[in-house]
């Protein structure tokens, strides 16, 4: 096993100290599916007590991989990353779920396992590019509208980029990191024919992917230069400076906010989307339970391949926190929550609304 | 167990009660619910054996599935093992005999929260950071914060009477808690007096605090809470001398200034974990001291408890060594701070009145650093818990070349435990203060209390005919139908 993955693993292996916001665990209660259980598997597995068997595999392939564990540990453990290279060694001898393969696939052939037609690249260049990515672009296509005409109401025109491709998280969170590499190198290159010194990302895990995953769990390097921004900070800190307004959205009933998945990777924005509702809505929004630092999830990582009913379960379980806390209207920026909450908000009796495109509508000229 | 046919008539059976989602016979399940967090079983595994696993791990979601399951164990005589969040130090909840790990994380509503009478009521399977944030939102706490918080449940606070942070104020979890749901080895579900304090009889009540699932389990707790604190003040003091220190506290205690914590490293701690995790290098016996509450009163407590310690010698070494200790104080048990594996420890804490503990201490430590110098032992230790009659020493012994092959380390293991459980109890200690007794300790149960014993021992079988509850532990042999 990969020095570096054993380290954390076997760090890991006995200490129980991130149960607390630990999604799956909360969902299924199976100490197995929790880091210390996942570790405890990988770590048997070098020491002869089990096999990578179907199961065993199953368990390796149900952390999350949004960094709730790390963004909770004291001593900053990458257990993820880890897992990720121990993903990527089942992949490389064949051992990895049948699902992981079909993805390769379905990435091969058009870049993403959300849609088919083809990437459609950016023309021309801009000083700010906007990374589109697949889930935006064919699971909710109305944020990169909204995010355009946010961001003209600031003075950009960007360049929106990887339209319809992948990021590569999704690959290399199931350890198909040559896969990942190559989207990532599609992205960079696409990024620097636009000459933009600017990237404005989405949500939180196009920030994590593009900011920390390529350097590290893809080690490629970030073009010197080009600086990455968050767009719910970047009209947060323009509506403080008064170069933003919004006029009421007229919303009955209670609203919340739902920190969208990897929200805990990107602590320093956790503010921004609220405050840019609360300068929407008449009223306070309702902070769900599992909020900030402990958010969990919702089922928009690889899960949803590997694991459809745990991906479904961590998304419900979302929606009944919203539920239970008195919300009826739920905001989130991201495309990838935003399309997981709809599936089954109408379940919860909640209606989901995306951020940006709440914001774009309710622009002061 | 070798169940043959029984498994699957036992599978469906349970299956009517929980529902087939709620129970588990896979490897990877049997596997991680065959250890808990002590160093035996987890050494065992580090070193590629096989330990004994669960033949099913039930997830039940109400105390009335808790009974059947109890039923139906006790007519196939099947263990049951209960099960919070497999953080104690024990072994109380290792599978020794196979049979049914009783996981109880599904147990985990708040069912009421009394802002007049301040209780909260919670199933006993709710995480103790979840139980908390829940409290902080209404600007409660439950002031019971052992170092595992984040990991723990409340059925596994109360079952082996720990001890949390803020314990030398507000009391162990068993002085928290006014009454609980327990279900009976044979499923009767009871419920304690809604209050613990009364002279309605004897306290039968506290008999399942310290039971450690042997004599049933517990499914709800109304425990009392507290308001936040309004301020929380923490400093740090330097003894040259460990009696000297060990007199302050005892000085602090007995004038019932009510400090939240009391914690004095002795000097080898000092020297090494101290300086190792916070970061401060100092020589003699380092003291942290806290108080909480209104701000005045708070204020007030400090300055008469820094008189009293100067009085005796002590350096005040200011707020920030006090404060970062109580922002850090749980690195001590995380990666790579905690004691790790393939190191051997052990955590040989006890509690004794004033006039024994620093005796107890001395005794332990001489009689373990020599017993074992040729293991170039390491004992370390400080004093975390008070009482007004006494405190608690948390020692605790590390070996960190010990024998490979993993039989040899259990025989290793369980002498330098023999020399210092000897230590402690004839020097007047108890064999246990806040971890409890699990099977670590179960040895030791006959000598701790004598004449005492059988009256136990009748108990148990009184409540718990067939041993089918957590067999092996708290001194409690099997039960008939456990095969060894
Ligand atoms: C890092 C770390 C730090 C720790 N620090 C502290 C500390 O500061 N203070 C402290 O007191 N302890 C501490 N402990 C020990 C341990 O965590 C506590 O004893 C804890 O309260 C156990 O809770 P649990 O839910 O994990 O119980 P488990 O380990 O699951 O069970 C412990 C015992 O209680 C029984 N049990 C569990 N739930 C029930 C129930 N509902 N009904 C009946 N029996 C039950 C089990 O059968 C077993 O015998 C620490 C442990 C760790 C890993």
């Amino acid at each position: 096993m990969n020095e570096r993955a054993l380290a954390t693993l076997e760090n890991c292996r006995y200490c129980l100290m991130c149960r607390h916001v630990d999604p799956l665990g909360l969902i299924t209660r199976r100490e197995t599916l929790t880091p210390h259980g996942i570790a405890l598997v990988a770590v048997s597995e070098q020491r002869g007590l089990i096999d990578w068997n179907e199961e065993m595999i199953g368990v390796l392939y149900s952390e999350v991989d949004a960094g709730v564990a790390q963004a909770n540990c004291v001593t900053d453990q990458p257990f993820s990353e880890a897992v990720a290279l121990v993903r990527a060694e089942l992949v490389a001898s064949r051992l990895a779920p049948a699902a992981a393969y079909e993805l390769e696939e379905r990435f091969r052939r058009h870049a993403s396992p959300f849609g088919e037609a083809p990437v459609e690249t950016a023309k021309g260049q801009a000083e700010t590019a906007l990374f589109v990515g697949d889930e935006a672009h064919h699971l909710w296509p109305a944020s990169v509208g909204a995010a355009c005409t946010l961001l003209g109401a600031l003075g950009e025109s960007p360049v929106p980029i990887s339209r319809g491709r992948s990021s590569g998280f999704l690959a290399s969170s199931l350890g198909l990191i040559e896969t990942a590499r190559t989207q990532a190198k599609a992205t960079l290159e696409e990024l620097d024919a636009t000459g933009a010194g600017r990237l404005v990302v989405l949500s939180p895990g196009d920030h994590f992917t593009l900011s920390q995953l390529y350097t590290g769990r893809l080690g490629l390097d970030w073009p010197a230069g080009v600086e990455i921004v968050d767009l719910a900070t970047l009209l947060a800190d323009g509506l403080r400076a008064g170069r933003l307004a919004f006029t009421p959205a007229l919303e009955d009933g209670a609203y919340a906010y739902v920190d969208p998945t990897h929200a805990a990777r990107t602590p320093e924005r956790f503010e921004a989307p609220r405050s840019l509702l609360r300068s929407l809505m008449p009223t306070e929004p309702v902070e769900l339970f599992w909020h900030r630092q402990r958010a969990h999830p919702v089922g928009s990582t690889a899960l949803q391949f590997t694991h459809p009913e745990l991906a479904d379960a961590l998304t419900r379980a979302r929606l009944e926190d919203a539920r239970s806390r008195g919300a009826e209207v739920l905001f989130c920026e991201d495309p990838g929550s935003l399309a997981q909450l709809c599936r089954h908000a109408a379940a919860h009796n909640l209606a989901v609304r995306g951020l940006y495109e709440t914001l774009a509508t309710h622009l002061k000229p | 167990m070798n169940l043959g046919v029984q498994h699957d008539m036992l599978r469906s059976e349970l299956e009517e009660i929980v529902g087939a989602s709620h129970i588990s016979t896979q490897e990877s399940d049997r596997l991680v619910y065959a250890t808990d967090w002590f160093w035996l079983p987890q050494m065992w595994l580090d070193r590629g054996e096989r330990p004994r696993t669960p033949d099913f791990i039930v997830h039940p979601g109400s105390a009335s599935e808790v009974s059947e399951v109890l039923k139906i164990a006790n007519s196939y005589r099947i263990p049951v093992v209960p099960w919070g969040g497999g953080s104690g130090s024990q072994g109380g909840a290792l599978p020794l005999f196979g049979g049914i790990v009783l996981d109880t994380k599904r147990l985990d509503r708040i069912v009421d929260i009394d802002e007049i009478s301040l209780t909260v009521t919670a199933q006993a399977g709710i995480n103790g950071s979840q139980l908390e944030w829940a409290l902080n939102e209404r600007g409660l706490t439950l002031p019971h914060y052992p170092a595992s918080a984040n990991c723990a449940t409340l059925g596994g606070y109360l079952a082996p009477r720990g001890s949390g942070t803020v314990s030398t104020k507000y009391g162990k979890a068993e002085d928290l808690v006014l009454s609980m749901e327990v279900v009976l080895p044979t499923g009767e579900v009871i419920r304690t007096p809604g209050v613990p304090q009364h002279a309605a009889g004897p306290d039968f009540f506290r008999l399942f605090l310290g039971s450690e699932g042997t004599l049933g389990v517990i499914t709800e707790a109304t425990m009392q809470v507290d308001y936040l604190p309004e301020t929380r003040l923490f400093r740090a003091l330097l003894f040259d001398d460990l009696s000297r220190a060990l007199e302050a506290g005892r000085l602090l205690m007995t004038r019932r200034l009510e400090p939240t914590v009391i914690r004095i490293y002795d000097p080898r701690s000092t020297a090494s974990r101290v300086k190792t995790i916070l970061g401060h290098e100092y020589e003699g016996a380092y003291m942290v001291l806290g108080f909480d509450g209104d701000a005045d009163i708070a204020t007030l407590q400090e300055r008469k408890a820094l008189e009293i310690c100067t009085r005796l010698g002590a350096e005040d070494l200011g707020r920030e060594p006090g404060e970062s200790w109580w922002e850090h104080r749980y690195d001590f048990y995380y990666p790579p701070q905690n004691l790790k594996l393939p190191w051997m420890y052990g955590t040989t804490e006890t509690v004794s009145t004033y006039d024994r503990i620093e005796r107890i201490y001395y005794a332990e430590k001489g009689a373990v650093e020599s017993e074992y110098a040729a293991w170039n032992v390491d004992f370390i230790g400080h004093f975390s818990h008070w009482f007004h009659w006494g405190a608690m020493l948390y020692s605790r012994f590390i070996i960190r070349n010990p024998p490979e092959d993993a039989r040899e380390a259990i025989r290793l293991h369980n002498r330098v435990w023999n020399t210092a459980m000897t230590a402690v109890l004839e020097n007047g200690g108890m064999i246990n203060e806040h971890h409890g007794i699990g099977l670590k300790l179960s040895r030791f149960m006959r000598r701790q209390y004598g004449a005492a014993w059988p009256m136990l021992e009748a108990i148990k079988r009184a409540l718990d005919p067939n041993g089918i509850m957590n067999p092996g532990k708290v001194g409690f042999g099997p039960g008939t139908g456990v095969e060894r």
